[in-house]
């Protein structure tokens, strides 16, 4: 791909970024957020029309025209769906707790936010909802973020359900699961002030950043998914949906570029349209790009007014922030400071607990450990002296008999002025290769060697 | 002195500028639906004014689609930059077909169609026969379709009066020689509506289908779609006639069950398929082809002639249920009613008994009850909906049945028992009522009853 220059192309580019809650709960129910792996209680079909406007758009009614025989099978379960996802039943009031971390993005991203939020039914038509509509409020508006390449303008910040998840489709019916349905996803639109490749990535990225600050953002493969907008001089504005990966950002925008460069030298004319992200970075045609939004109010949920809730909105640290305070209170790598803070690691809790246990030692030991159900024991072991980091693995296995363990140092010594009685001939690594071997373990590298420095 | 003057003259410019704003927002010069400008302090927003809910609060609906509220106190400036004109329909004209039947659709209220407004997010219900074959195009190879409003109101809110209009509907479209006919309804109320249009249409010789939604039609998801085109499909394909409701089977898109007008209770708030039949079975099943397979014996069409048997709108009957704690100024409540139903715990009870101390407010219920029943009419139902009233297993029910209490061994839903009371009171003297409330009249009671009923 030959260098472009951007400037001279009138490349405008916006994101569009889906970060997907880890709240309790769902956006309009109590079920939890979890997907399920496991086959579905029960499946129940549905068929969906449009509610159509006042004037009868030509697209909406093609669209059902051309979906008319088509059906859906929603995958359910006895306890970890209900009603609401099936549609059988009206929506609970919005979560608070996804409401609260919108809140304080809105914030964080300097947008303002509206006086009273207004939940919106966007009708969709695809089967991935099952009332047809996707629940979406408008959240805060008109922010921005400093970045290297400048500052960009957030145009936008809204809260919305999840779609289902799709399992399955076929030429007469679509197969969607139930378990996604209404996990709340905070959507970002930037305003198109983005004018080259790499400054879209970076801004992704400080997104992201921005987004994980809050410690509520899933953390799982496709729950963050980024849509490019862009146009240039002379094409016309293409919306490229499902850009998993980062990287893949400044290579999905310079191939679409390069594609709209082609049909431009070739003289044919560029249609605005909604475009997918292939695994390689070049984009397909998905569909045109629709006309006005067709959203109406979703008369089941009322609205909320936002001045008491945004008075009590607290703001996290930011995650670069945590990091440096980390490296600069203890010491730290930035590589370890980094994990502690992506696996939410309160280090300050464990770090006062287990003084005993140096910083790196801790660190590391959590990392790699924190999910294991012996971790708090097998730390008090080590803390106290019972183990040593040596066996820490099997110690938190259940694989170590304890009563073995950390034997009395005198022991060691004596067997250690044995050795070297008899033979004097053997170097520090020889004596340090056979005592190792018979007490890893019960005692530290380090202590080994200084006792054998010792009597040597 | 000069600046001071000149600080005090800009305040009052401000001022006058400001009253001046205030007092065109006041004359209401921009209107729902217009598309303005909205300037507060530091920012600008464009789009349309969307009614609102709350005074202190503009809605406006931007450009995107979203709606957002404005505090009106912030709000410096409004300005009209286009007038809302409502965008004329565009809808086709209907076509009679000769080898097809005719349906008269009346309405009563709930939506069976609805439009949305993109521009002002508003929805609006439909009624016309043209408007409801835009929405649901399939019914033009179904049937030829004539569409009516009677009413347009919650179902909550219907009164006896509602009922007699809309019987007389029904009785004009008959006479038009229709061959079938689908009442709207809203859905909590139906399965009244239902038994006392049973009872007022005798000798009624076509199908009468109620039809509602659970889901809002202003959702692609509704249920009236396929409820509709069921109750279409079953009137042209069958020679049943009689009064019956029309709803889901399921929760799925798959069938409609043909529910028999007097024995039908909405057993959920919210679900596709609330409507079940008790202590029976449904009529019918219709398919989402419109395959249609009976399930009970039914009432044909016959050449028999409708008469009206209308409700005395100025009848009062109560309802009352009966629970722990009772007191007796709960039955003194009705003593000015016409008629009351009972809803009775269990075989058909109430805490009627002095056993203790604790017990002394049942016996004086029990003096109210047998004072109340020597006035009115006073009928027994049970409370747990399947299975029937049976005062002779207890010695509170045969104390209830010295009392006169009626409704022995009848299985009459209270809802029924309610409409029914009224409307033989509306038609019969006072002691052919109390013979009439416990015989079938119009397959209200069911002497038979089998397991697969509650399954």
């Amino acid at each position: 791909m030959e260098t472009l220059n951007y400037k001279e192309l009138g490349l405008k580019a916006g994101l569009e970024v889906h970060f997907q809650l880890d709240t309790k709960e769902k956006l309009f129910c109590h079920c939890l957020t979890n997907l399920i792996e496991r086959k579905p209680d029960f499946t129940i079909k549905r068929f969906l029309r449009p509610v159509l406007s006042e004037i009868l758009e030509k697209d909406i009614v093609a669209e059902f025209e051309e979906s008319k025989n088509r059906y859906s099978i929603y995958e359910a379960y006895n306890n970890e769906t209900c009603l609401v996802e099936l549609d059988e039943c009206p929506p609970y009031e919005l979560n608070e707790e996804a409401l609260e971390v919108a809140l304080q993005v809105a914030k964080l991203l300097n947008a303002k936010v509206v006086d009273e939020i207004q939940v919106m039914r966007k009708q969709v038509l695809d089967y991935s909802n099952t009332s047809g509509f996707q629940r979406s409020s408008l959240i805060a508006y008109n922010g921005y973020i400093e970045i290297k390449h400048g500052r960009v303008g957030i145009a936008s910040i809204s809260l919305e359900e999840d779609a289902a998840r799709k399992m399955q489709e076929g030429k007469e019916h679509v197969v969607y699961r139930l378990d996604r349905l209404g996990i709340p996803l905070i959507e970002i639109a930037t305003k198109a002030d983005i004018n080259n490749p790499e400054q879209a990535k970076e801004v992704a990225a400080y997104l992201g950043m921005i987004l994980n600050s809050t410690g509520k953002i899933k953390n799982i493969l496709g729950s963050i998914r980024q849509d490019v907008n862009l146009s240039i001089k002379n094409g016309a504005r293409t919306e490229v949906k499902g850009v998993q990966e980062l990287s893949l950002i400044p290579l999905v925008i310079k191939s679409e570029i390069s594609r709209q460069l082609n049909l431009i030298k070739n003289g044919k004319k560029i249609q605005p349209e909604v475009r997918a992200a292939n695994l390689d970075g070049t984009t397909r045609f998905l569909r045109p790009l629709p006309g006005a939004s067709r959203m109406y109010v979703e008369t089941d949920v009322s609205q909320i007014l936002t001045k008491d809730l945004v008075k009590d909105i607290r703001l996290p640290k930011l995650i670069y922030e945590q990091v440096n305070e980390l490296k600069n209170k203890y010491n730290l790598s930035n590589e370890l400071s980094n994990e502690i803070v992506k696996q939410k690691i309160d280090f300050e809790y464990y770090h006062n607990k287990y003084k005993n246990i140096k910083v790196g030692i801790l660190s590391g030991m959590l990392i790699m450990y924190k999910d294991e159900p012996n971790i708090i024991n097998t730390l008090d072991l080590l803390n106290s002296g019972k183990i040593t980091k040596d066996v820490f693995d099997e110690a938190i296995h259940g694989n170590l008999d304890l009563s073995k363990t950390k034997i009395d140092i005198k022991k060691i010594e004596d067997e250690l002025k044995k050795i070297i009685e008899e033979k004097p001939e053997l170097s520090v690594n020889a004596i340090m290769g056979i005592l190792m071997g018979k007490y890893k373990g019960k005692i530290e590298g380090s202590k080994l060697i200084e006792l054998i420095q010792k009597h040597k | 002195m000069l600046l001071k003057f000149n600080i005090y003259f800009l305040e009052y410019k401000s001022y006058l500028i400001y009253s001046f704003l205030l007092w065109l927002m006041k004359k209401n010069i921009c209107e729902a639906g217009d598309y303005v400008e909205i300037s507060t302090k530091d920012e600008k927003f464009k789009g349309c004014l969307i009614p609102s809910t709350n005074k202190d609060i503009y809605v406006l609906k931007l450009d995107s689609g979203y709606n957002i509220g404005i505090n009106k106190n912030k709000i410096k400036k409004i300005i009209r930059l286009k007038k809302f004109s409502a965008k004329k329909e565009n809808i086709g004209k209907i076509v009679q077909k000769k080898n097809l039947r005719t349906i008269s659709i009346l309405h009563t209220g709930g939506t069976l169609a609805s439009r949305v407004s993109y521009e002002t997010g508003a929805v609006s219900a439909k009624f016309t026969a043209e408007e409801i074959l835009a929405m649901f195009p399939e019914l033009k190879e179904i049937a030829n379709v004539h569409s009516h409003l009677v009413s347009n109101m919650f179902s909550e809110d219907l009164r006896f009066s509602h009922y007699n209009l809309i019987a007389k509907a029904v009785q004009k479209e008959v006479e038009k020689g229709v061959h079938g006919i689908i009442i709207t309804h809203g859905t909590d109320t139906m399965h009244y509506t239902a038994a006392a249009l049973s009872f007022i249409l005798q000798d009624l010789n076509i199908p009468v289908i109620l039809v509602g939604a659970q889901r809002s039609s202003d959702r692609g998801s509704s249920d009236s779609g396929l409820n509709l085109l069921c109750a279409a499909n079953f009137i042209v394909k069958t020679n049943f006639s009689g009064v019956a409701i029309c709803m889901h089977e399921s929760m799925s898109d798959e069938n409609c069950l043909i529910l028999p007008g007097l024995k039908t209770r909405k057993l959920h708030s919210s679900r596709r398929d609330a409507f079940k039949a008790v202590n029976t079975l449904p009529v019918a099943r219709v398919s989402k082809q419109g395959k249609v397979d009976f399930i009970s014996s039914y009432e044909k069409r016959s050449s028999k002639k409708l008469k009206l048997k209308l409700i005395n709108e100025k009848l009062k009957i109560g309802l009352l249920k009966s629970h722990p704690h009772m007191y007796a100024n709960e039955i003194k409540t009705y003593s000015n009613f016409d008629g009351l139903v009972l809803e009775g715990t269990g075989l058909g009870h109430m805490p009627i008994n002095k056993i203790d101390n604790l017990t002394k407010e049942n016996e004086v219920i029990y003096n109210e009850l047998s004072k109340l029943s020597k006035k009115i009419p006073i009928v027994m139902t049970t409370q747990t909906l399947f299975g029937l009233v049976n005062m002779n297993v207890y010695s509170t029910g045969r104390k209830l049945l010295q009392a006169g209490i009626l409704g022995n061994y009848t299985d009459l839903l209270a809802e029924t028992a309610f409409i029914k009371l009224a409307w033989l009171l509306s038609n019969y003297n006072k002691t052919e009522v109390r013979g009439l409330v416990n015989k079938n009249l119009r397959g209200e009671i069911n002497e038979k009853l089998n397991k697969e009923f509650l399954e």
